[in-house]
């Protein structure tokens, strides 16, 4: 397969997912996961040009997630007490710049940019824009993410009740 | 009685019937008079002495709205400056963390020593581009005040005030719990988890003043299991479960751990069951009742400070405006733990009690609402109730502060009333 029809493969992919998310499919997007899913977003900073190590031992992450991690969260939703999202807030992603950056026949990396829209109440309105760094292994003809590195370009951020 | 400036914060807390305005989240000049009486006179959290441990470290923090860089001067020394140059007001620090022998603002480049001297302009030669300008007198503006307890460093706007220690008062009895369990103490990881709501302050800090009642905004927790009411239904205080605040404003909650068995792992338990071993022989009798559990920590006017599961947190409340509050919070782990508990102590940290947090999304939904809700030009005419509880007041020669149920809007008020004191007299010391 070439790099192009694998990236429109990828593109399709990540549209699904993203139409899961938006349409309350948590589970089905949990499905997407391999049950080894580190899903993960560390803080940014503040600091002069080349100085700031998202890889730092230790930093603290908006997200650190296992597949028990991200299972609570979407359990925690069902229980309908989940108030900060509870009504629903209105979200939306939209998701682009889809690279296919190494392909072996049961691996892919694939980094893609996005911004999610979410909308609370009658006008509180939160953008939460960056990018991801995915790796996709193929298992029994389905392609599963084992690691998603989510680069948000915030310092201070909107409640994150959304998922990336 | 009315305030000097004629502001009548009687009018907007009522000792009597223990109630609260509205107003008090909804006027934008009271926010201006904080800022003045409280934030500018208190002793405010801004780093931990980790953080900048070498000559010419610096890290930038704010003190109510006040943006400051305190820094390690080239001798060790620790100080403190207003973030903003004395020529045009320019942010001199634009990161938040660092090393520099120098700060030079990068508008007109004036420049400073780390002890906030004006040395000149990295132009100049022979003193030309500053003639006229008188350099003594045109330093960096001071923070007059930096003290350090047990590695937290405070500081303070009011040269006047007391000191750091007298401060803090009872609250360091508990403080130690954390900061004492260990020889190697309590460190910051690195990174801080800062986030924004719409929201007053103030809702932050009453919460953590002491109120269990809010757990209820928690419900989602309590039907996955991972709550369980009966924890907080201890109505009369004992020694493992209390809520004890301070004249200072300051308050803690202690609540004992009913953790599932497996809620920690092998190692993360072993190492737990150390540090209670290392607390034994450094804390007292009375405190080791309270070493593991689950504490919650108030320092007057916006630390909080939340500690179980072995997730320490240490979060400051940072006034934005009157509607608009970001919250910074840094994880404090054993300075000693093996590298094992370390990362479990932070995964616990970032999946509770951070940005998208599970607890942490509920809190700031709740304190949006509440702000919200004090803005209606009707509602503003009923006052907020902080009634409940109030069966319990009682002094413990073994417990410091003034001890209480844990179930009580006691605490919550007793922030409001502090607060109203020091919008009075507009000052800590003598009070």
């Amino acid at each position: 397969m070439s790099t192009s029809d694998l990236r429109r493969e990828f593109e399709d992919l990540l549209y699904h997912e993203a139409w899961l998310l938006d349409h309350d499919r948590l589970e089905e997007w949990l499905d997407l996961f391999a049950d080894t899913i580190h899903y993960w977003a560390p803080v940014r900073s503040n600091k002069v040009r080349g100085k700031e190590d998202l890889h730092h031992h230790n930093l603290v992450a908006h997200f650190d997630d296992d597949k028990t991690a991200l299972m609570m969260r979407v359990q925690r939703i069902r229980t309908g007490a989940a108030h900060a999202d509870e009504p629903p807030s209105r979200v939306r992603h939209f998701i682009s710049n889809v690279r296919v950056l190494e392909a072996t026949s049961d691996q892919v990396q694939v980094t893609s940019n996005f911004i999610v829209f979410k909308s609370r109440r009658d006008r509180d309105e939160t953008l939460f824009v960056g990018c991801r760094e995915d790796r996709w292994r193929r298992s029994d003809g389905r392609w599963k993410l084992e690691e998603r590195f989510i680069i948000l370009d915030h310092d201070v951020i909107g409640n994150l009740t959304v998922l990336l | 009685m009315s305030s000097r400036n004629g502001i009548n914060t009687e009018q907007w807390i009522d000792v009597e019937h223990k109630t609260v305005s509205p107003r008090v989240f909804a006027d934008p000049e009271l926010y201006r008079l904080e800022q003045d009486k409280i934030f500018a006179h208190c002793w405010l959290f801004v780093a931990h002495e980790s953080q900048i441990p070498n000559p010419g470290d610096f890290i930038t923090n704010t003190m109510g709205d006040e943006s400051v860089i305190i820094c390690r001067d080239l001798e060790g020394q620790i100080r403190g400056f207003v973030n903003s140059c004395r020529h045009r007001g320019m942010r001199i620090c634009r990161t938040d963390q660092g090393n520099t022998k120098l700060l030079q603002c990068p508008y007109h480049s004036w420049t400073y020593s780390l002890q906030g001297k004006l040395l000149g302009h990295d132009k100049e030669e022979g003193g030309g581009v500053f003639g006229g300008l008188k350099r003594e007198d045109w330093g960096l503006i001071p923070v007059p005040r930096i003290e350090s307890y047990r590695g937290l460093i405070f500081a303070c706007f009011d040269e006047n005030a007391e000191s750091l220690d007298d401060y803090l008062g009872d609250v360091k009895w508990y403080l130690d719990l954390l900061l004492n369990r260990t020889a190697g103490g309590m460190v910051p990881f690195p990174g801080t988890h800062k986030w924004t709501m719409n929201a007053n302050w103030k809702f932050a800090a009453e919460q953590f003043s002491g109120d269990v009642y809010h757990v209820g905004a928690h419900e989602s927790l309590f039907r996955m299991n991972l709550l369980t009411m009966s924890l907080f239904m201890k109505a009369k205080p004992d020694a493992r479960n209390y809520h004890m605040k301070t004249e200072q404003g300051h308050s803690w909650l202690t609540i004992e751990n009913t953790l599932p068995p497996g809620a920690l792992s092998e190692e993360v338990g072993q190492f737990y069951a150390r540090v209670k071993a290392e607390a034994a022989t450094r804390l007292t009798a009375a405190q080791n009742e309270l070493v593991d559990n689950t504490n919650v920590g108030f320092v007057f006017p916006n630390l909080g400070i939340v500690s179980l599961l072995g997730m320490v947190t240490f979060r400051l409340w940072q006034p934005r405006g009157l509607n608009r509050m970001d919250i910074w919070s840094w994880g404090f782990v054993d300075r000693d733990a093996p590298p094992a508990v370390m990362t479990a102590s932070r995964e616990v940290l970032d999946r509770t009690f951070s940005s998208a947090g599970l607890f942490e999304q509920d809190d700031l939904e709740m304190w949006e609402g509440c702000t919200q809700g004090a803005q209606g030009f009707y509602r503003k005419r009923f006052p907020l109730n902080y009634q409940t509880g109030w069966r319990h007041e009682d002094r413990d020669p073994q417990r410091p502060g003034r001890i209480d149920e844990l179930l009580s809007d006691y605490g919550s008020f007793h922030f409001y009333q502090r607060w109203q004191e020091l919008l009075r007299n507009g000052t800590t010391a003598g009070k």
